[in-house]
């Protein structure tokens, strides 16, 4: 078991990861150029824009947003910038309330589809009374290839709570100019205003020429001497809500359709076949004028580019559409709201254009290069056969044939890379005792949650029934738990119990007597989407002082049967996962497996160790091996561990063909696979090889003489 | 206008490539080129597969060029891969083309857990890989850049992007490249000296030794008698194999066992079929030197072994360094090495329930961490591993060697009937392996093979060649789950068809 010493969760303190660049890219002034990724320049686009107070829940691919300002505090204390680092989406989007009744501006950030299922209440409670100042929601659309989440389109919630969706065509100075004007239509329409940005846009290398940053007038640095004044008008009750009602389609709508038209935020691209036509969501269209592109049809084609996909402005896609024969709408994901509204429209005002969509391109999944251009490839065919597409068309079917071939070569599919834990990962441990426990016990349901040890459902551990959000793996076991003879057992990251699973789950439990059985992974981060604060850990950025501790809360909450185990000791966490599945203690039984994040760890203490060995002052470190003469190559090590650093090599022995186990130099010395090979009674090859570095004078004497006998000993026996 | 040149990284979590990435788009950017890059990170960076897509524009492009977010099939200019099977992976998916694609890979394998968790070899066909690199690219730059990475004291990202530099295909000079990896100002010697080595190696200028897995032979001493009457006997293509099975079972236990080796090899011989011979020969060697304590002790205790775990947890001359072991021995480990009586009577008390009703075998063990490195430990490892001129008393001894009788005697039976039957028979004896619960599993399934499958067939219940294929599925299918689900089906399937056959004559 991991034996160097490990912090107490209370004073994990943040992984040192360095933004540097980052902040310095923040800090650019009028007219320097700005280089870096999407959501970076998004970022510095907010302060351009006077915001007074930020933001958000981390998640993919939005995450920098809100660390790099956790890094910028001198800055936001500067600009008189409030930055909030949310406990879920929830809590993100209720911050925007402060928009409401005051004109300060305010900019949140999450990922989407999930956290704006989280946070839906608030926004409805928001759209309705509407905002003074502008407020901007920053969703990281998790969609297509790489994507964590369900997949659905965060549309339906523009649609639904009547908030302005903005999806910029991926270049740095779209997204940079579609950002600030999102607060000027944000303030005209008296409407909170989403702007979506997909994976590879959030990660999209470029550059635009800043401005300087805009401290806002009222702030942090500038308070106001007095609340504002009640007004009825601005809370969503009733009746203030029924106006809210018609106030967002009679004012507001229509007062955003004319934004758009005035400031240009759809684009226009001419092309020489006046009688064809593409409107695409700006988020794809990088994919639409490559696959152009490819067909030779590179600026023929007139095109609207839509940088705003709700509302849609009638009179802009009917004058675009007018005089027509065939308009392709390219829009990704399911339903094809977009392609639905530009039925309507048309229709109403008996524009008989043909409309392509969803028939040529798929309803379903990512439009890639390759989709695309079939999707055109079928439109062109359909709608223009005037056009010659042979060349292009045969190119396209010479790669695909070619990819053909390059299957067939390589004989069947490729071995998958699942995601897995790290190396030293303390949420292992855990599912290694589980697999265990199944052996005595039989299957166990296993109720999953989002975070790091949701790869348990993956090889090798394969463990896992269901997810059914963050921070639900609790509540998920309610009616399983009733209906099966075992106790369940719902696995949760401490991430995931802030966020959501202290009241889903723990309280609900509680109140209806849930026999069942939760494990905590305590490793002090939200750790899946780049080693954040939590509560529990070290406290937010500014005191370092803890705020809550998880056992104390449970403890407060009445939990009777509660356990904070040492994950890297296998034994003792099979022996708690034993009792909490035997014991005829009834209700909720709570492990707390405690094991700091194996990376934030890393990134903590390799500096400290280089400092350390720097000074010459004695340092041990520790690694594990396997001895490959005794290893037999059956490899139920790597079925109950998956360790990364637990890889296989050729057997050194001339007669055996199995390749043995080996581990690499990635090792940091958790001890798990020992541990495992002990618990499990798996084989002797594994052995703990502890190195000291700038060893002192007794430990070179000891080994000079444990060496010198033991020489002798193994010379002169019996040869092995 | 020429369109721009694009780029694709297939790398895995941890190899760098997002620095990899920032380093070009750095570089290109010093040049005054257009260029854009993204990326897919997220969960698929913790030890999953990830892409990079850049494009970069040549040299008097305008700057306002829509330049693509994804990479399309049959349209990747340069395509660079830290490890093998990701490069497969950018093929599979048709992106590397033989028309246009240069490809720079490393040739060093990194297996996914699929291939690690198998049994047995789960690793995936390199030749088949290779043969796809090459087949399916315009040109290669192909070196171990693990390897090389390694050697240069840096990280592979380093490496690549020196082959990039030495590959001469994109529009910006070495001096480019090293004031990016300057600019980032992370470990930036290690990175000149990797990025060197990579330029070196893809312009052909650094040669490789390919790092050969050297095979241990057994230092088996005063057995040149032996080894001299095995080379009058044995026929050349299986002597490689009876040497280092006699070497190895010297050395394991003395002299007399090498003979009997030797001995048992003679009358398979005599079956005719050197692959016979030779695949025999290899796996009795394996099985006469089964693991027990004293083995263990033998290969923890041996002069070689304390420097081999020097060397590969990289432990300098001058670091004292401690190692302790992990053994975990039960009941039938401690009756292994008694004589056969106590050792029957032990087990059949262990197999009794105790008074909570539970039995003993497989449930209690002793935990032992022995530290190797202590004079002490040491020591106790030595006297167990001197206790092999006990071995022949041992019940395992007796056990296994009436095993191994059993297992000679049905390839024996079986060579007349069919050399494929009889190989096969002796390869099944790779089921049978390891320590504890894998013995015990490897064992039961050997004797469901040999029960279910050989036996039938050595009876006349199926053709020879039937048989053969039976028993090679069935051994196949015994390494494909550790629950024996696989091995049941199929040998149910087995039966069947043989009662089919039965029947319809």
């Amino acid at each position: 078991m991991l034996d160097q010493p490990q912090l107490p969760v209370a004073q994990r303190t943040n992984p040192e990861r360095s933004f540097t660049e980052e902040v310095r890219a923040l800090r650019l002034g009028e007219g320097e150029v700005f280089r870096g990724e999407g959501i970076l320049a998004v970022t510095k686009a907010i302060l351009q824009a006077g915001v007074a107070y930020v933001g958000g829940y981390q998640g993919a691919p939005v995450s920098h947003l809100v660390d790099v300002l956790v890094e910028s505090q001198d800055l936001l204390d500067e600009l008189g910038v409030h930055l909030e680092t949310c406990t879920n989406e929830s809590s993100a989007a209720a911050l925007l309330g402060a928009s409401i009744n005051y004109p300060i501006r305010g900019c949140v950030t999450w990922k989407s589809i999930v956290g704006t299922n989280i946070a839906a209440d608030a926004l409805s409670n928001l759209a309705s009374p509407g905002v003074i100042g502008g407020a901007l929601i920053v969703i990281g659309e998790d969609y297509g290839e790489g994507a964590s989440v369900i997949q659905e389109r965060a549309h339906a919630y523009a649609l639904k709570s009547s908030l302005w969706l903005m999806d910029p065509r991926p270049s740095l100075p779209t997204i940079v100019r579609c950002t600030e004007t999102a607060f000027e239509l944000s303030e005209a329409t008296n409407t909170p205003v989403m702007m979506e940005l997909r994976i590879r846009a959030c990660h999209v290398t470029g550059e635009f020429v800043a401005k300087d940053n805009k401290p806002p007038a009222i702030s942090r640095n500038h308070r106001l001497a007095n609340p504002a004044a009640h007004n009825y008008d601005r809370i969503s009750h009733p009746p203030s809500t029924y106006a809210h009602e018609k106030i967002k389609v009679e004012v507001r709508q229509p007062a955003a359709e004319r934004f758009i038209v005035e400031h240009g935020l759809n684009e226009f691209l001419p092309g020489e076949s006046s009688d064809l036509g593409i409107i695409v969501q700006g988020g794809i269209t990088n994919v639409l004028l490559r696959g152009l592109d490819r067909l030779e049809l590179e600026g023929r084609i007139p095109t609207l580019v839509l940088n705003v996909t709700h509302p849609l402005v009638p009179d802009q896609i009917a004058e675009f559409c007018k005089g027509k024969r065939a308009v392709l709408i390219v829009e990704e994901g399911a339903p094809d709201y977009i392609e639905q509204a530009i039925h309507a429209i048309l229709r109403k005002r008996d524009i008989d254009t043909k409309i392509y969509g969803k028939d040529v391109l798929p309803m379903a999944g990512e439009y890639t290069a390759e989709v695309m251009t079939e999707g055109l490839l079928k439109f062109f065919a359909q709608s223009a056969n005037d056009i010659d597409l042979s060349k292009p068309r045969e190119r396209f079917e010479a790669a695909r044939a070619g990819r053909t071939e390059a299957q067939r070569l390589l004989g069947g599919p490729l071995p998958l890379r699942p995601p897995g834990f790290c190396v030293g990962c303390p949420e292992r441990p855990v599912f290694s005792a589980i697999k265990l426990l199944e052996r005595e016990v039989g299957k166990v349901h296993i109720s999953s949650d989002i975070g790091c040890h949701s790869f348990a459902t993956l090889a090798p551990f394969n463990l896992g029934n269901s997810i059914l959000g963050f921070g639900m793996s609790l509540a998920a076991a309610g009616a399983v738990a009733p209906v099966l003879e075992r106790r369940t057992i719902s696995v949760m990251g401490d991430g995931g119990f802030w966020h959501n699973g202290l009241l889903s789950g723990v309280a609900s439990a509680m109140f209806n007597r849930g026999d069942r059985v939760l494990v905590i992974m305590q490793n002090g981060y939200t750790s899946a989407t780049g080693a954040q604060f939590i509560p529990n850990t070290a406290g937010n950025r500014r005191d370092g002082e803890t705020t809550s501790d998880i056992a104390a809360t449970l403890k407060a909450m009445g939990v009777k049967w509660l356990r904070t185990i040492r994950t890297y000791n296998v034994a003792t966490m099979l022996g708690g996962l034993r009792e909490a599945m035997n014991t005829s203690e009834k209700g909720l039984k709570v492990i707390v497996a405690d094991g700091e994040c194996q990376l934030a760890r890393q990134r903590r203490i390799r500096p400290q160790i280089a400092a350390q060995l720097k000074r010459g002052e004695r340092v041990v470190r520790t690694r594990y091996g396997v001895d490959d003469e005794v290893c037999t190559g059956d490899h139920s090590c790597i079925r109950l561990s998956g360790c990364p650093s637990l890889v296989v090599k050729p057997s050194p022995d001339p007669l055996r063909s199995d390749p043995v186990a080996h581990v690499n130099n990635g090792c940091v010395g958790c001890g798990l696979c020992g541990e495992v090979a002990d618990a499990a009674v798996l084989c002797p090859s594994f052995y703990k090889a502890d190195i000291v570095q700038n060893a002192n004078w007794w430990d070179r004497l000891k080994w000079r003489v444990r060496s010198s006998v033991i020489g002798a000993m193994a010379r002169g026996g019996v040869g092995a | 206008m020429s369109g721009p040149v694009t780029i694709l990284i297939g790398a895995l979590g941890g190899d760098g490539g997002g620095v990899l990435c920032d380093w070009i788009v750095s570089a290109v950017q010093s040049q005054g080129l257009g260029v854009q890059a993204t990326q897919i990170p997220g969960v698929a960076q913790r030890t999953g597969a990830t892409t990079y897509y850049l494009e970069v524009m040549p040299r008097g492009a305008q700057a306002s060029a829509v330049l693509a977010l994804n990479p399309a099939i049959g349209e990747v200019d340069v395509a660079l891969a830290t490890e093998l099977l990701e490069a497969g992976r950018m093929i599979f998916n048709g992106f590397i083309t033989p028309d246009r694609t240069t490809l720079i890979a490393s040739t060093h394998r990194v297996l996914a857990i699929g291939e690690r968790m198998a049994m047995g070899d789960g690793s995936f066909d390199v030749g088949r890989l290779l043969r796809a690199v090459k087949e399916r690219s315009k040109e290669q730059i192909l070196f171990d850049m693990d390897q090389a990475a390694e050697e240069s004291g840096g990280v592979i990202n380093a490496v690549l992007l020196g082959a990039l530099a030495g590959s001469g295909r994109l529009p910006i000079p070495d001096a480019a490249f090293e004031a990016a990896i300057r600019h980032a100002g992370k470990s930036i010697d290690t990175n000149l000296a990797a990025f060197a080595f990579g330029r070196g190696h893809a312009r052909g200028e650094l040669e490789q030794a390919v790092r050969e897995h050297r095979k241990r032979q057994a230092a088996g001493q005063c057995v040149e008698d032996l080894l001299e009457r095995a080379r009058r006997t044995f026929p050349a293509t299986s002597l490689d194999m009876v040497e280092e099975g006699a070497r190895r079972l010297a050395a394991y236990q003395d002299r007399a066992y090498a003979a009997l080796y030797l001995d048992r090899l003679d009358a398979v011989q005599a079956l005719g079929s050197a692959e016979l011979l030779r695949e025999t020969a290899r796996h009795l060697a394996v099985r006469m030197s089964f693991e027990d304590v004293i083995r263990v002790a033998q290969a923890k205790t041996s002069a070689e072994r304390l420097v081999r775990v020097r060397g590969e947890v990289h432990a300098k001359e001058h670091e004292p360094l401690e190692i302790t072991e992990h053994f975990k021995p039960g009941i039938e480990e401690i009756a292994a090495i008694l004589p056969p009586g106590l050792a029957r009577r032990l087990i059949a008390w262990a197999e009794r329930p105790d008074r909570q009703g539970r039995a003993r075998l497989g449930k209690v063990y002793f935990s032992m961490h022995v530290r190797t490195t202590t004079v002490w430990g040491f020591a106790r490892l030595r006297f167990l591993a001197s206790l092999r001129w006990w071995r022949p008393r041992t019940f395992r001894f007796v056990e296994e060697q009436a095993e191994i009788d059993r297992w000679l005697a049905s390839i024996r039976a079986a060579a007349p009937l069919s050399t494929d039957l009889a190989r096969e028979i002796a390869e099944s004896a790779r089921l049978i392996k390891g320590y504890g619960d894998t013995y015990k599993r490897g064992l039961h399934n050997y004797h469901r093979i040999a029960d279910e499958v050989i036996a039938p067939a050595l009876a006349g219940r199926m053709t020879p060649r039937a048989a053969a294929d039976a028993v090679a599925n069935a051994r196949v299918a015994a390494l494909a789950d550790p629950e024996g689900e696989s091995l049941s089906k199929t040998l149910m399937a087995i039966a069947a068809s043989a009662t089919l056959r039965h029947a319809a004559e």
